[in-house]
């Protein structure tokens, strides 16, 4: 199982590359820009890994997204996301 | 140790065309890098990247080197595993034939097989 | 666990830097070992002795200094990808007969073979690109 972050919001070609790279088990923590990705709209993109996408808190609260943010993203922390790097075996990052 | 079930030590995703940036150059000098230093590395080329391996490429303007000196240099480092995204080449209307190096195709499946079964990804 | 960090952008320009430096504290809080940060692309500019940001904004170079002396992580900046873009330190700036020198201890520049050992040696190696 891996982890994968993406910095690039969904209007980005950058998001197709990171979702052709995941496996079925594989994790995407949204950080930086890539957050305008929590939003609700744009939850379409990211249906092939629903259930497995997560958000920086940090990130989307400096962007006035917080209350934006769609249920079905999972908001961790900075501590969280020392967690995700350790309970996955690999992290590849996509910018 | 080597772990032989592994596919190989290094992955390099090459994501950017030669010439636009220095992303490719540099995730080429990683994987040659690598490879001198005995270590297995495949190269995945992806998107833009995929540009990298057009035949009849050539020195920029300002005497740029580019990157096509370096991919002829490949297999003297023994790097072989030369892998292009399908759906990048597709959508880029290039066969391999246009290539100036033998490539072999992969699809999303097999990518994220290959990032599951390197020691190493390093993304560029 | 062992990680290593490569960073990838230079300080301000995109938020690489940032998260880099908040994710190896974290890292370092949570009793982690970081072997190493790797500074690559223009990620070199992390190194940039002379950088004077304003008072009231982050000052990232002097913070990953500090990272170094506290917790012992080695700073490794590429030395090719530093020399291209002007940071040199004395003993560079020496041997190119330059005045005066941009980068200096802790970091320290060395070869890109570190990179791969680096990722190849540590439990987890996460990358922080523009």
């Amino acid at each position: 199982m891996l982890l994968h972050t993406l910095n690039r919001s969904p209007l980005s070609p950058v998001l197709d590359q990171a979702l052709a790279g995941m496996g079925p088990e594989d994790r995407l923590l949204l950080i930086e820009d890539g957050v305008l990705g929590a939003l609700p709209a744009q939850q379409a993109r990211y249906a092939s890994v629903a259930g497995r996408v997560y958000a920086l808190h940090e990130d989307l609260a400096s962007r006035g997204l917080l209350a934006l943010c769609d249920e079905a993203v999972r908001v961790v922390d900075i501590e969280g996301f020392v967690a995700l790097t350790e309970e996955c075996e690999r992290t590849v990052s996509w910018y | 140790m080597q772990d032989d079930t592994r596919q190989g030590d290094l992955l390099v995703i090459l994501r950017h065309a030669p010439h636009g940036s220095s992303w490719l150059k540099e995730g080429l000098d990683v994987a040659l890098v690598a490879a001198a230093f005995d270590r297995r590395v495949t190269l995945l080329f992806m998107g833009e990247g995929i540009t990298a391996l057009l035949e009849g490429q050539q020195a920029g303007p300002l005497g740029q080197k580019g990157t096509a000196p370096t991919l002829a240099m490949l297999e003297m480092y023994d790097i072989d595993s030369l892998l292009v995204e399908k759906r990048g080449m597709e959508s880029l209307g290039l066969s391999d034939e246009q290539f100036m190096l033998p490539v072999q195709g992969v699809d999303a499946d097999r990518i994220a097989e290959l990032l599951a079964s390197h020691a190493l990804v390093l993304n560029f | 666990m062992r990680y290593a960090i490569l960073l990838l952008d230079a300080p301000y320009t995109s938020q690489a830097a940032h998260s880099a430096l908040r994710f190896t504290r974290a890292l370092l809080a949570k009793g982690h070992v970081v072997d190493g940060v790797f500074f690559y692309h223009d990620g070199v500019h992390n190194a940039a002795r002379l950088a004077a940001p304003p008072q009231d904004e982050p000052h990232l170079v002097d913070a990953w200094a500090e990272l170094a002396r506290e917790h012992d992580v080695p700073l490794q900046v590429c030395i090719a990808a530093a020399l291209r873009r002007g940071l040199l330190d004395e003993q560079e700036a020496a041997r190119h007969g330059k005045q005066g020198c941009s980068v200096e201890p802790p970091f320290e520049l060395t070869g890109l073979g570190q990179l791969v050992d680096l990722g190849l040696r540590c439990d987890r190696l996460i990358t922080f690109g523009p």
